[in-house]
């Protein structure tokens, strides 16, 4: 296996291992709150609460996010959603590191190609393109 | 309930190079009563997750071509930066049906080469020579190493920047079309073609998610299930797909594709919304 595979690899593993680990403990100490204030977070309410507008409990910024990390104990749901961001931006990270690994084997054509990618990702990123 | 589904939609996505929103859509709003736009955001993270357990594996393994999927993504991601502009402007019905024509001759080429286990040596393209776009993979079950090469290397981008058009505009998953271009036009062995669509697909998915986030269309209640079960199912999946053939790999997409192109023809003719 080559380096930038092996680097690629290794990231993508990297990043899954991580969100899994922050979205389990996130669920464990919601489960703790749950039943320590018998407020746990109700899946019927979310599912329901979708079509009157967005749910209250759902971050949707990485300030918001930040803080309610900050909180001490942290927000559960918070520690869950850092999990999910670590899990949308673990592409990109594999894609950049994907450049450096070209950049450092001296493969320009690939290089600028990945780079080409980015570029091309951050501006569908403000341009809401399907997956 | 969902950790399994979404389980079963990983091992499948990383089987068939699919992200699983075609599996886990109809089957959180359906079963579980999910709204369509939590359901759409959990098959984003779904997409991202089938990637990074699947694309991790395929990587080690050798049946990911990382180079072959970055020069095929920058016409996919290309072309779904043209259809994002074109919203409004090109007629997407007509398109449908444009795709739905091209997946149902897609799936007839597929049902002709349904035996072909790795195909036949033609010459090589000189743009697959210049862009590197071979590879050599160990196969399990064939017990020996096989090689290959793309050919038709300008169909196959042709094909990838039609299919993120139509991502653009319609704002859908082209996982079915990326393996298709790979098999059917670059004449790649169909277990490349699914593990290197594997990849591709987190690129892609991975612009708009933030999108999905921004909205609060990522419910953390309903993500964890998902992103815990597709993770380990698509990580599965990897360890699976090197114990099968790729006629098999082949004979399990053959329905996928019936489906789409059936379901784009019927959109596109407007007789499904």
């Amino acid at each position: 296996m080559r380096r930038v595979e092996r680097l690629v690899s290794r990231i993508l593993l990297a990043g899954g291992g991580v969100a899994v680990a922050c979205m389990l403990v996130g669920v464990v100490a919601l489960e703790i709150r749950a039943t320590r204030t018998a407020h746990p977070l109700d899946i019927a309410h979310v599912v329901e609460n979708r079509e009157a507008g967005r749910a209250v409990d759902v971050f949707v910024s990485l300030p918001q996010l930040a803080h309610a990390l900050q909180r001490q104990p942290p927000d559960p749901v918070a520690v869950i959603t850092s999990g999910v961001v670590v899990l949308l931006a673990t592409p990109g990270i594999a894609l950049i590191a994907a450049v450096v690994g070209f950049v450092a084997a001296r493969d320009r054509r690939y290089a600028v190609i990945g780079a080409a990618l980015v570029v091309g990702l951050v501006c569908g990123f403000f341009l809401d393109l399907g997956g | 309930m969902v950790l399994g589904a979404a389980a079963g939609a990983g091992v499948l996505g990383a089987i068939l190079g699919l992200g699983g929103g075609i599996l886990l859509v109809p089957v959180l709003t359906l079963f579980f009563g999910v709204s369509l736009p939590y359901a759409m955001g959990a098959s984003i993270l779904s997409v991202i997750a089938t990637s990074c357990g699947a694309a991790a594996g395929h990587l080690t393994s050798g049946l990911a071509n990382i180079r072959l999927g970055l020069f095929l993504a920058l016409f996919t991601v290309s072309g779904a930066l043209t259809g994002a502009t074109l919203v409004g402007v090109v007629p997407a019905r007509a398109l449908q049906v444009l795709f739905g024509l091209a997946l149902g001759y897609s799936a007839f080429t597929t049902i002709r080469q349904l035996h072909v286990e790795v195909p036949e040596t033609l010459a090589a393209d000189p743009l697959a020579q210049r862009f590197a776009l071979e590879g050599v993979y160990h196969d399990h079950v064939l017990g020996r190493d096989v090689a290959y090469h793309a050919v038709r290397v300008r169909a196959g981008a042709a094909v990838m920047f039609g299919a993120g058009v139509l991502s653009g505009l319609l704002g859908i998953g082209s996982g079915a079309f990326k393996v298709l271009a790979m098999d059917t036009f670059m004449r790649l062995p169909m277990k490349v073609s699914t593990a290197t669509s594997n990849f591709m697909i987190g690129l892609t998915a991975a612009a708009s998610a933030g999108v999905y986030f921004g909205r609060g269309d990522i419910h953390p209640v309903i993500a964890t299930p998902v992103a815990l079960g597709v993770l380990v199912g698509s990580y599965g999946g990897t360890r699976l797909i090197g114990r099968m053939r790729n006629t098999t790999v082949r004979k399990l997409f053959l329905p996928i594709v019936l489906y789409l192109a059936v379901s784009m023809l019927l959109r596109g003719l407007g007789v499904l919304h």
